[in-house]
């Protein structure tokens, strides 16, 4: 089957099948799926960031009515993680945050479970805590980690000393060389941003069995194999002893990009052999997010006097909370956001992930690219204004295009984002809706008194590709069975993209192709859901499976059509002789003769990332050196500030998304839709301070205020085709890049309408009238240094 | 082992279930957010929505009665078209979100100390309401700026009954400032302000909420409103500027206490706008 | 003491905690699991039920006072329970499905059960004034703008 053929048989805005049933309430997420008898499992939680647990003692906990089971360090006494094994399920001897578990009980009901919480004897001797990153580095500091150096090593290469959980660093070409040229002139910036809440309806949960010598998890998780494998290492069990399903989840966005809870829910239900349910009420959701980081930024570049980038350095300190987790492996991407878009000419990055006595962070749609676009972006701006290059063509003249060399020296195949670039100009020019005397102006002054700011900015992030399997087969009554492990949490690319992709490939319809719910028992291994896998790793091993199907059938057609195999084509569900009007078989007819000749048809194809090669020596302690597949995005917001109250409004949102091949048009732009908007909360409400002992203080939807429809706007939307792509049928992921960009995107409208230096997100209403009034203090970021 | 809800149908009966120990609760929108506050929901609980004699609105030519049961909902409907209490009907058609207006009451607004937002308050303090309740001494009447100095000592005793309303030739606008564009979440400032007019002489009632913990009247700026020649939304910000400093301002999560102080100007200027009918609003 | 209300048009008994979050009654109680319990605060809407035809936040409403009232679900609400007035509910839910806006699908109950009955009293509203009624449904995935297409769509075919 041709590429353009195959175009044309799976490209369509199929609508989703699980609508109906959402609608009316039948859908059945984790968190629906509590039936008589499941126990319900709470858990006890540090009330302290930092200390040595003196005394824990669980039997009056026991004692109390209803309680069938508690479960502590020594029941589970593995420690996972990323990159490094730092994270023990629950606190055993030392607790590293507010809120962190150190037992977990069981009983009838949850209410007679917290009751029993309050009858457990704790004693903690507190240490001093280090709530932030600049207390963790400071000379002397103590060590969160003591044992850090007997952690085992799950991934080679990251430094780790103190309190660096890990380090990533970068290095192409002479940088201090550069710096030193008498011609270039230096511009320097330092950024803070804080963490942010994913927020997903339904929260964390797990319901889990002990079933025949193994134990079964139904869990609300993007990783099914993730929660398999850290649930294996805690218990001591092989990972084939572990299965996990999923049903439909309540959205993710990242948060359940790694395993919580869900091991603890195994642990009750081994020791009782019952079901046990856990789920986070919202304010533990809240209380421990594995959110988006807070990190500090330092970022110079020296430009020379053609206007090209001749070296740029910067550090990223990067908070990951009490244990590594995420942020072990997101020091990777630093070189692909903060150090990407542009051309350099030599470069110097560090990006380290420190330990604090603070909730761990995790993923969240598109990671640390948001905060190191805004950077960079603002970065660039600054560049522009005070060197006094137009914003727009000072990027349109760097942009890396085809040939150009990435910041560990991968070669970028294609121009894509020059072409995007002239996309989003007509895309500008026709929706602008500034007053029309300053229609070319990125600032100005509306009727009412407000401010006018606009902002193009430009984004890189990835797919991340890894590996995925699939199994297809074929049904006797024509239809097909999807089998991979993906999960549906909202996109839809398990209900659209997946299904299209084989019934594209198979000639039927995509009503007919039925995809199974993820089950580690029926599946193969996959990476996980998120960061595009769905579209790209899944579907193209769905392809390659279907390639597999496709193969038998028509050879078993070719016996019943006595037709050599290149006449034959899968088409609406029968299997046509190219050329010969009418003569054709009923795939049910051909699926039955090869059944009864060969046996049931099924293909299984598998998928992983190819290896794009970085420059020899440029990268360290990275998990990915160079991107098998770069996504890019052009964004451009038109606000409003009310320099009286320091509200920004949203006039006019637009983007170019570079997709690849759209599959499904329709749902891409809900997708953009959904993601600019939570972008919208990043950048300008979704705040998140910590207190004292290191919580955080928004603990439910009064005090963390994400985006109402009040406050959006539709975002206009072009979809840019025909970049190079390993994915199935040229595709690229869609769901997370929308958020990328946006950030940045009104951080540098602002700055321009105001015509201030904005240095921190999000830009609440007190944080932009305090740059107003000129009182809001910069940021002391004096403790992040450049260089090596 | 759960507690009781009295679901009362008279005052007598709600009076002698709280004397008994139990706990009042009306639309349920504070108490039964607890949990959100780390506190449980337990005890004996009396609920008041179906006591008929706190759900009335008397309508008369003199005055206005509104019921401590009344909900923010029924209270917006029934002022709409009523432009002397247009400050009272913004602060009711307004708040939190229209569900929560559907349950949230008069008397949860004004007795709720803990919730220094309520957007009742200031609208009522700026309409020189009178609170009517019942205590062990019987039923009392009294202005709701004493109500508020007195409630913490009232309350435990006391269930209010109803709010009146003088009614009189004059204007009221309702401004409030939440942090979304949207709405939906509660004010980090509000300013309630009434315009009247009594022996030729202007009459500004002005009253601010959720800068402190409790709303109240902003005294001196009445009387420098009062003195102006003429007033104009413009010239009462300026005139405001130069009295931010009497405000000791709560920091909070949503906000610090310098910008609900900082944008006090802003918020005066568009509830008189909102109070004097053809001026430019915002 | 026994707490006894209507449920999706059929008596329904509670004889726990009074106080106890109606949401929870409905969810555990009777096993209708489509009324969502996300925020517990009212401020997200995904617990919209009817209670005597009017759209009340179940997360609030301790069950001792749904005595004698009429619950409506998501899963009572339309289809078999059709009247005249009630044609908005199937008819917003098409909209949802012919303009494919459900994501992970948690708010949509919430936001079914909070159109549906403002639409009929309002069937001449715009984008803004839609908006505006959606004030207390939060969604976190789709941004919005397209379940205000759907409900445009809604109400052109049902106004003609």
């Amino acid at each position: 089957m041709s590429e353009a053929e195959a175009i044309r048989t799976t490209v369509v805005s199929l609508p989703r099948r699980d609508a109906a049933d959402k609608l009316r309430g039948r859908t059945r997420y984790t968190t629906d799926r509590l039936r008589p008898g499941t126990l319900c499992a709470v858990l006890l939680r540090s009330p302290v960031p930092a200390g040595r647990i003196v005394r824990l003692d669980m039997r009056p906990a026991l004692a109390m009515p209803g309680v069938r089971a508690v479960a502590s360090a020594a029941d589970a006494p593995g420690r996972y993680g990323i990159g490094i094994a730092d994270h023990p399920l629950f606190a055993a001897d030392t607790v590293r945050y507010t809120g962190e578990p150190i037992a977990a009980l069981a009983a009838d009901t949850p209410e007679q479970a917290r009751a029993a919480l309050t009858a457990v004897e704790l004693e903690i001797e507190p240490l001093g805590a280090l709530l932030t990153m600049q207390a963790s580095m400071a000379e002397g500091a103590r060590l969160l980690h003591e044992g850090w150096k007997d952690y085992e090593i799950l991934a080679q290469g990251g430094s780790r000393w103190g309190n660096v959980a890990w380090e990533a660093t970068v290095l192409r070409g002479d940088v201090d060389a550069a710096f030193a040229r008498p011609d270039v002139r230096i511009v320097e910036n330092t950024f803070r941003v804080g963490r942010q809440s994913h927020v997903p309806f339904e929260p964390r949960a797990a319901i889990a069995t002990w079933e025949d010598g193994r134990v079964h998890i139904e869990a609300s998780t993007q990783v099914p194999w993730t929660v398999r494998e850290v649930t294996a290492r805690v218990m001591g069990l092989a990972p084939s002893q572990v299965r996990v399903t999923v049903p439909a989840v309540g959205g993710a966005f990242g948060l359940k990009f790694d395993a919580s809870i869900e091991p603890i829910a195994a642990v009750l239900a081994r020791m009782t052999g019952r079901a046990v349910m856990i789920e986070n009420t919202r304010q533990e959701e809240f209380a421990t997010c594995l959110c988006r980081e807070n990190a500090d930024i330092r970022i110079r570049s020296a430009i020379a006097p053609d206007g090209s980038i001749a070296a740029r350095e910067a550090t990223v300190l990067m908070d990951c909370g009490a244990y590594g987790g995420e942020q072990v492996f997101l020091t990777t991407m630093t070189a692909h956001t903060l150090g990407g878009n542009y051309r350099l000419g030599a470069v110097r990055l560090t990006s380290r992930a420190v330990y604090t006595n603070t909730p761990p962070n995790g993923a969240f749609r598109a990671c640390n690219g948001v905060y190191c676009t805004f950077a960079l972006e603002r970065h660039t701006d600054e560049i522009c204004t005070r060197l006094g290059f137009d914003p727009i063509a000072f990027r349109r003249r760097n942009v890396i295009g085809d040939g150009s060399l990435g910041a560990t020296g991968q070669v970028f195949k294609g121009d894509v984002l020059g072409p995007m670039l002239d996309r989003m100009e007509t895309l500008s020019t026709t929706g602008r809706c500034s007053p029309a005397e300053a229609s070319s102006a990125l600032a100005g002054r509306l009727a009412d008194g407000r401010l006018y700011g606009r902002a193009r900015t430009i984004g890189t992030w990835f797919i991340f590709v890894g590996p995925s399997s699939a199994t297809v087969h074929l049904n006797g009554d024509g239809s097909a069975s999807l089998v991979t492990s993906g999960v549906e949490i909202g996109s839809g690319s398990t209900v659209q993209g997946l299904p299209q992709i084989v019934a594209g490939q198979l000639g039927i319809a995509p009503e007919r192709v039925v995809v199974k719910q993820a089950d580690t028992d029926a599946a193969g291994f996959d990476l996980g859901v998120g960061g595009g896998r769905t579209t790209v790793s899944l579907g193209a091993a769905s392809l390659a499976a279907c390639e597999e199907v496709r193969r038998k059938v028509l050879e078993a057609a070719g016996e019943l059509l006595q037709t050599p195999v290149s006449k034959l084509a899968l088409r609406e569900g029968r299997v046509e002789i190219a050329g010969s009007e009418g003569a054709s078989a009923s795939l049910i007819d051909v699926i039955a003769h090869a059944q009864a000749t060969r046996g049931p048809i099924s293909g299984s194809g598998s998928f992983t990332r190819p290896g794009e090669a970085a420059m020899a020596g440029c990268a360290r302690g990275h998990f990915i050196e160079a991107l098998d597949l770069p996504v890019f995005a052009v964004h451009e917001a038109e606000i409003a500030v009310d320099p009286e109250t320091g509200h920004v409004e949203v006039l006019a949102y637009r983007v170019v998304q570079d997709v690849g091949r759209a599959l499904n048009p329709r749902a891409i732009r809900s997708q953009i839709q959904g993601g600019v908007v939570q972008g919208l909360g990043y950048a300008m409400q979704e705040e998140i301070t910590l207190d004292d002992l290191g919580r955080i203080q928004q603990n439910g939807f009064e005090t963390y205020r994400v985006p109402l429809a009040g406050d959006v706007v539709p975002v206009e939307i072009d979809l840019f085709e025909g970049a190079p792509s390993i994915g199935p049928l040229g595709t690229k992921g869609a769901g997370e890049v929308p958020i990328l960009n946006v950030g940045a995107t009104i951080a540098c409208a602002v700055a321009n309408a105001m015509g201030a230096q904005v240095s921190q997100l999000p830009l609440t209403p007190p944080r932009v009238l305090g740059l107003a009034r000129g009182r809001e203090a910069a940021p002391d970021l004096g403790y992040v240094s450049l260089g090596g | 082992m759960s507690g009781r809800l009295i679901v009362a149908s008279s005052i007598a009966e709600a009076r002698a279930a709280r004397e008994a120990g139990a706990a009042y609760i009306a639309g349920g929108s504070w108490v039964m957010r607890a949990p959100v506050r780390g506190e449980t929901v337990s005890g004996d609980h009396v609920a008041l929505t179906r006591v008929g004699e706190l759900s009335r609105i008397d309508i008369s030519g003199d005055r206005l009665t509104i019921g401590a049961a009344v909900t923010h909902d029924a209270i917006a409907g029934t002022l709409a078209g009523m432009p002397e209490f247009g400050g009272l009907a913004a602060a009711a058609g307004k708040s939190a979100n229209p569900a929560i207006r559907r349950v949230a009451t008069l008397g949860g607004n004004l007795c709720t100390i803990g919730f220094a937002a309520a957007d009742l308050v200031p609208a009522l303090l700026a309409l020189d309401a009178e609170v009517t309740f019942v205590a062990t001494n019987g039923l009392q009447q009294m202005p709701v700026e004493r109500f508020l100095a007195q409630r913490h000592a009232l309350l435990p005793d006391a269930l209010v009954t109803a709010v009146h309303l003088r009614r009189a030739p004059r204007l009221s606008g309702h401004a409030r400032l939440p942090m979304r564009k949207a709405g939906g979440d509660y004010p980090v400032a509000i300013v309630s302000v009434s315009l009247g007019s009594g022996n030729g002489e202007r009459h500004v009632r002005l009253a601010v909420g959720s800068v402190e913990p409790t709303a109240r009247r902003w005294t001196c700026l009445e009387a420098a409103l009062d003195a102006l020649s003429v007033l104009s939304p413009e010239a009462g910000a300026e005139a405001a500027r130069a009295f931010l400093g009497d405000f000791a301002p709560r920091n909070g999560i949503e906000a610090p206490g310098w910008y609900r102080v900082e944008v006090l100007p802003v918020l005066v200027r568009r509830a008189l706008a909102l109070a004097m009918p053809g001026e430019e609003s915002d | 003491m026994a707490i006894v209300f209507r449920l999706n048009g059929e008596a329904y008994r509670h004889e726990g905690d009074p106080m106890a979050p109606l949401v929870d009654v409905l969810r555990r109680g009777a096993g209708l699991t489509g009324t969502k319990a996300v925020c517990r605060e009212g401020f997200c809407g995904a617990c919209m039920v009817h209670v005597d035809g009017v759209p009340k936040l179940a997360c609030l409403m301790p069950v001792g006072l749904a005595g004698g009232c009429a619950i409506t679900t998501i899963e009572g609400l339309g289809g078999a329970m059709q009247r005249l007035g009630e044609r908005f509910p199937d008819a917003l839910r098409q909209a949802f499905i012919d303009e494919d806006v459900v994501q992970c699908g948690m708010c949509f109950p919430g936001m079914v059960m909070s159109l549906g009955a403002w639409l009929a009293e309002h069937p001449r509203a715009g984008r803004a004034e839609i908006k505006e009624a959606i004030l207390g449904n939060a969604c976190r995935c789709s941004g919005y703008e397209r379940i205000v297409d759907a409900v445009m769509l809604c109400l052109r075919r049902m106004g003609g």
